[in-house]
């Protein structure tokens, strides 16, 4: 009876699953498919393409304006993903451990922050952005990011400094570290879940943000991946861009996957069970 | 190794509510105290100035005769056992122990002898390795203390190390304590709210009441001798009964029956402004069955009758709870202390009393028991301030003394 029970919970939840994996993955394996399809057969609706190539990679790679545009995304996010996630860390930790004044408004107005629609603050930044000249340059696309990004940064990372029992770092201050140590060897360590977390939520949102890059840039010197996208014509100027779209598409997914398939290690939950009772 | 001495110690905290006021308290080197009290007494807040973990109000702390007040945690070289461990959990049994010592920036193999040696009193050779997410909670308590022992410190100091360990083990690890402070020698603070674990392991006890010293004493003295109402109704276990007694013409009326008071108490009664109403108490073992109550002794005692309601066999004794008439015994320390015990809606009508008799004892549930109760062993307190009028020169008489 028992066995039957689970045998079937888990028939019904695998089904769910894969499901859920399907709805979320069909999209990508087909951009991944068009992506090898040679332009006769782009239009054919196999899912398999019947002619491998790797013409549009070579095509995108060859054009100077998706590698600058790669190399100011990758540099941009992770610039804006470093600061955010350092001074995300320091305000969220006083927030968990400190009781200071302000502290209720500093929390509601980061929260302020995160609900502000976007596109309102597009045609402000981009006259501010003008007039001191960081327009078109690297830190005027970091600075928005950064201001975006820092709310959810500290959200995140207070609820994990809040999971880490205060006693530990009572014990090594009595163990005779300094604060600095006891952050450092104790709380550091144990945060570190919640670091890569929010770095990679961070990173995420840098990486894919296309209106702030669309209204800020002008022209390559800071063109990130997503708008360059939109750009996009092909080798011709009368060759169908669709293939080559696509393939900039998995590139600039694989970046993505590979971030967070590289931290997923070290978010291991339940890191800190065995510090107190319980 | 030093003494620790408190020098009217308070604690105010911002947001005004005095949690420790004025503790004076001279703890000898080498010597086992331990802070009791109810949940909110101020005990932990007073370990943790000690620690240098919170602020000291007012007051000086001296370790080893030198002021403290300033130091950070790690300048005073003490070592503290948190009441939830607080092991590292990234670290391993060894790291954990290490720490303290890699702080120190010791050498790799004075460490790890060091560490070794700490392992092995408290027999964790065998685990040294481990992620402390895999001990038991016995052992998790026995890895604190050896983070706390493996640098040698001038004291220790343990807030409630053992009340996460469930009964049994709790009896083994206080029996562990013990004998690793007698081995060792070194200064330790204890604070428990558990009065057993405050009877077996102290050289001396201090009992706190709402952030005030009520009575400081090895175990002993404050059990036969206990100063106030407060203490007498904390320390022991079952605790002591306690009787609404009336003042009555150099009598005291109980629902025990009339009690005869001696010379030095009738004249503290006669005062003008003396209390008419006081409270009676006795503890358990000063009752007995009156069969088994020989004549000489019969004398220096009580007899009364009561219902008896249940009779509990442990075997060396049996506990007898009788139901007597009358009225409650009522002060702000009994109800504080019922509180504590979470019995503080517990009323039924009358008074109930435990006593403790003679195994030998022929006594069954439901009947009509003769009982007798020792007068010399009594204690009388004013329900007013809870001061035991019993005690003269800090030695309890009884009612009888003259």
């Amino acid at each position: 009876m028992a066995t039957e029970t689970t045998t079937r919970a888990r028939l019904r939840w695998g089904l769910l699953d894969a499901v859920v994996v399907v709805f979320a993955l069909i999209p990508v394996l087909w951009i991944a498919s068009l992506s090898f399809k040679t332009p006769a057969t782009l239009t054919d609706g196999k899912f398999i393409p019947r002619e491998w190539t790797l013409e549009n990679y070579r095509t995108i790679f060859a054009t100077d304006q998706f590698v600058r545009a790669l190399v100011n995304s990758i540099g941009i996010a992770l610039i804006a993903t470093l600061i955010a996630v350092v001074l995300g860390a320091m305000a969220a930790y006083a927030i968990a451990r400190l009781d200071f004044p302000g502290k209720k408004l500093l929390v509601g107005v980061s929260l302020l922050i995160a609900m502000f629609p976007q596109v309102s603050l597009v045609s402000p930044l981009f006259e501010i952005e003008r007039q001191v000249g960081l327009f078109d340059t690297w830190p005027g696309l970091i600075l928005p990011h950064i201001t975006f990004a820092l709310p959810l940064a500290i959200y995140t990372l207070s609820a994990f400094f809040k999971q880490i029992p205060w006693d530990l770092e009572k014990a090594a201050k009595m163990d005779g570290a300094t604060q600095g140590q006891a952050f450092r060897r104790v709380i550091a360590p144990l945060a570190a879940p919640g670091l890569f977390t929010t770095a990679i939520l961070v990173f995420i949102f840098c990486w894919n943000d296309f209106l702030f890059a669309i209204t800020l840039t002008s022209t390559e010197r800071a063109r990130t991946v997503p708008v360059a996208l939109s750009f996009f014509t092909g080798a011709s100027q009368f060759e169908d861009p669709t293939g080559a779209i696509c393939a900039a598409a998995v590139v600039i997914t694989v970046p993505i996957i590979l971030f967070v398939l590289f931290f997923q290690r070290r978010i291991v939950s339940g890191l800190t069970s065995g510090a107190v009772k319980g | 190794m030093a003494e620790i001495v408190l020098d009217k110690v308070s604690k105010r905290f911002p947001d005004g509510t005095d949690a420790v006021r004025d503790v004076d308290l001279e703890i000898a080197d080498g010597e086992f105290v331990i802070l009791v009290g109810p949940s909110g007494c101020g005990k932990s807040t007073t370990l943790n100035m000690i620690a240098g973990l919170e602020d000291i109000s007012s007051g000086e702390l001296r370790i080893g005769g030198q002021r403290v007040n300033d130091k950070a945690p790690r300048d005073r070289d003490i070592a503290m056992v948190f009441q939830s461990y607080a092991l590292y959990p990234n670290m391993t049994v060894r790291e954990n122990m290490a720490f303290p010592l890699r702080l120190q920036k010791l050498d790799r193999e004075t460490i790890n002898s060091k560490v070794e040696e700490a392992a092995k009193v408290l027999e964790l050779t065998p685990l040294l390795d481990r992620k402390p997410a895999n001990l038991s909670g016995g052992q998790r308590q026995r890895v604190a203390m050896g983070r706390a022992i493996v640098r040698q410190p001038k004291a220790f100091l343990m807030d409630e190390p053992l009340s996460n360990l469930d009964a049994k083990l709790r009896v083994q690890m206080r029996t562990v304590v013990s004998r690793l402070q007698k081995q060792l020698g070194t200064t330790t603070v204890y604070v428990t709210h558990d009065q057993t674990e405050a009877m077996t392991l102290g050289d001396r006890v201090v009992i706190m009441r709402g952030g005030q010293v009520q009575q400081v004493g090895p175990p002993q003295e404050l059990y036969d001798h206990p100063r106030n109402l407060f203490v007498a109704g904390f320390i022991g276990s079952p605790s002591m009964n306690f009787l609404h007694a009336a003042v009555e013409e150099g009598k005291l009326r109980t629902a025990l029956g009339d009690v005869p008071v001696g010379d030095r108490l009738r004249r503290e009664l006669e005062a003008a402004d003396a209390p008419r109403e006081l409270i009676l108490g006795v503890r358990p073992e000063h009752f007995e069955d009156a069969e088994l109550v020989d004549a000489e002794t019969r004398q220096r005692g009580l007899e009364f009758e009561a219902p008896v309601e249940i009779v509990e066999s442990m075997g060396s004794d049996k506990y007898v709870y009788l139901t007597v008439e009358g009225e409650r015994a009522s002060a702000a320390e009994l109800e504080e202390l019922a509180a504590d015990a979470g019995a503080a809606d517990l009323t039924g009508g009358g008074a109930n009393l435990v006593t403790r008799l003679s195994a030998e004892s022929s006594v069954t549930e439901g009947e009509n028991r003769r009982v007798w109760f020792n007068l010399e062993k009594i204690h009388l307190f004013d329900p007013a301030n809870g001061r035991n009028l019993t005690l003269h020169e800090g030695r309890a008489a009884g009612a009888l003394a003259s």
